[in-house]
């Protein structure tokens, strides 16, 4: 009887919605237009894939001979600085690279200077997150836990639209969490708890934590 | 069209490729991201950056689930990350908008329905009221909404239920006025 009152309310929230914010007819050529010339602007397509996908791009097979020739002299060159530049032998070039592969760097390859502190830059994040994804679990939670999952939202979403994230794992485990730290970041004081439950849920279904700790190679870090 | 052959064409610098995948996806991204925001500037500015943000990732696209639902998923983060300077700057401006929407309380003194209905939706947090307005307003099936916002579609169809819960709560009072 309750359901079925509950599915005829349902429909006709369904019916009285379609008028909540109404799209009007898509503006086809204006938008065409403007995406054009925003493109335009930013350079030629190809170009700005290989922003976007630099390493995968400038290193895969199908290259031109010559190309591969030139790359193989370069890596043997840098190589050899690398090597020059060992005081110790055996010890790593650089001793906090060791994040590196767990973030997706390609193998053999120095990361540059910029995108190593990036890739630390995330693993720290990653850490904080699976910190308070982990209180959260336990309900440990501290009742600041919108405003720090809104700080988690904007590094994670800064970490998302950096053109070096490359490795498609860590981008979708960024994006998974993304959409758990905006629904923390939403919650509704008044049906918290039910909330948090659900969200603990949804974060199970997806092993979110377990992906989290998976990519933090020296363990959890500190909380913020 | 395949899209395997029309992504490949548009990797190739085909424009007349571009304008297809463009046509074949504008409307539905420009009326998800118009039901989100209910605002035609912004709609169209987020429309505009989902398109180029496509365009630019494209090489990355492994076709694991339908193109259209790639590019709603970025729709989505376009959305999500708009938003959220949205609302910081109008915080800046109102210091009064914490937690809630600042449209809420306005209309809550309205007395028509469908303004309420539209409040209520305007409070449902960010995940429910996107996965409410994907599947029962713009009609989304779950599997596609999984696929869209990266979750199962057992979630949505939790988010769902919640969502509609809610807002049964919110409008319990005008049950009869809906009915009627």
């Amino acid at each position: 009887m309750m359901d079925e009152s509950e599915d005829r309310l349902d429909a006709l929230l369904r019916d009285a919605a379609k008028d909540y914010n109404a799209p009007p007819a898509t503006p086809k050529a204006e938008l065409w237009e403007r995406i054009a010339a925003a493109r335009k602007a930013n350079g030629p397509a190809t170009a700005r894939r290989d922003d976007v996908l630099p390493l995968r791009r400038g290193f895969r097979p199908t290259a031109r001979p010559t190309l591969r020739v030139a790359l193989g002299i370069a890596a043997l060159l840098a190589l050899g600085v690398a090597v020059g530049r060992i005081t110790a032998p055996g010890q790593p070039v650089l001793t906090p690279a060791a994040p590196a592969p767990t973030l997706g760097a390609t193998p053999g390859r120095e990361a540059p200077r910029g995108e190593l502190a990036e890739q630390l830059a995330t693993v720290q994040h990653l850490g904080q997150a699976e910190s308070f994804l982990t209180e959260l679990n336990t309900g440990k939670a501290a009742q600041d836990l919108v405003p720090q999952a809104q700080d988690l939202l904007s590094t994670t979403r800064l970490l998302l639209d950096s053109k070096r994230l490359t490795d498609d794992r860590t981008r979708k485990l960024l994006e998974d969490l993304e959409l758990v730290l905006v629904q923390i970041a939403t919650l509704d004081p008044k049906d918290r708890r039910e909330d948090l439950g659900f969200i603990a849920d949804g974060m199970a279904q997806s092993h979110l934590r377990t992906r989290l700790r998976n990519a933090i190679p020296g363990g959890p870090a500190t909380r913020m | 069209m395949d899209q395997n052959n029309l992504v490949a064409r548009v990797l190739q610098g085909d424009p007349q490729a571009e304008r297809e995948l463009y046509d074949a996806n504008v409307d539905r991204v420009y009326r998800l991201v118009y039901r989100m925001v209910g605002d035609g500037e912004l709609a169209s500015d987020y429309t505009q950056d989902t398109f180029i943000r496509a365009f630019e990732r494209l090489a990355s696209f492994r076709g694991e689930a339908a193109l259209s639902t790639w590019i709603t998923s970025i729709a989505i983060s376009v959305v999500y990350n708009g938003q959220r300077k949205v609302r910081r700057l109008r915080s800046r401006e109102v210091e009064l908008e914490h937690a809630e929407p600042v449209a809420v309380s306005g209309r809550q003194a309205d007395p028509d329905l469908k303004l309420k209905l539209s409040a209520a939706i305007d409070a449902l947090p960010e995940g429910y009221r996107t996965v409410f307005l994907m599947h029962d307003v713009e009609g989304y099936t779950h599997e596609e909404i999984g696929a869209a916002l990266g979750i199962q579609d057992g979630t949505s169809k939790a988010q769902l239920s919640r969502a509609r819960a809610k807002l049964r709560r919110q409008l319990a009072a005008y049950a009869g006025d809906l009915a009627s």
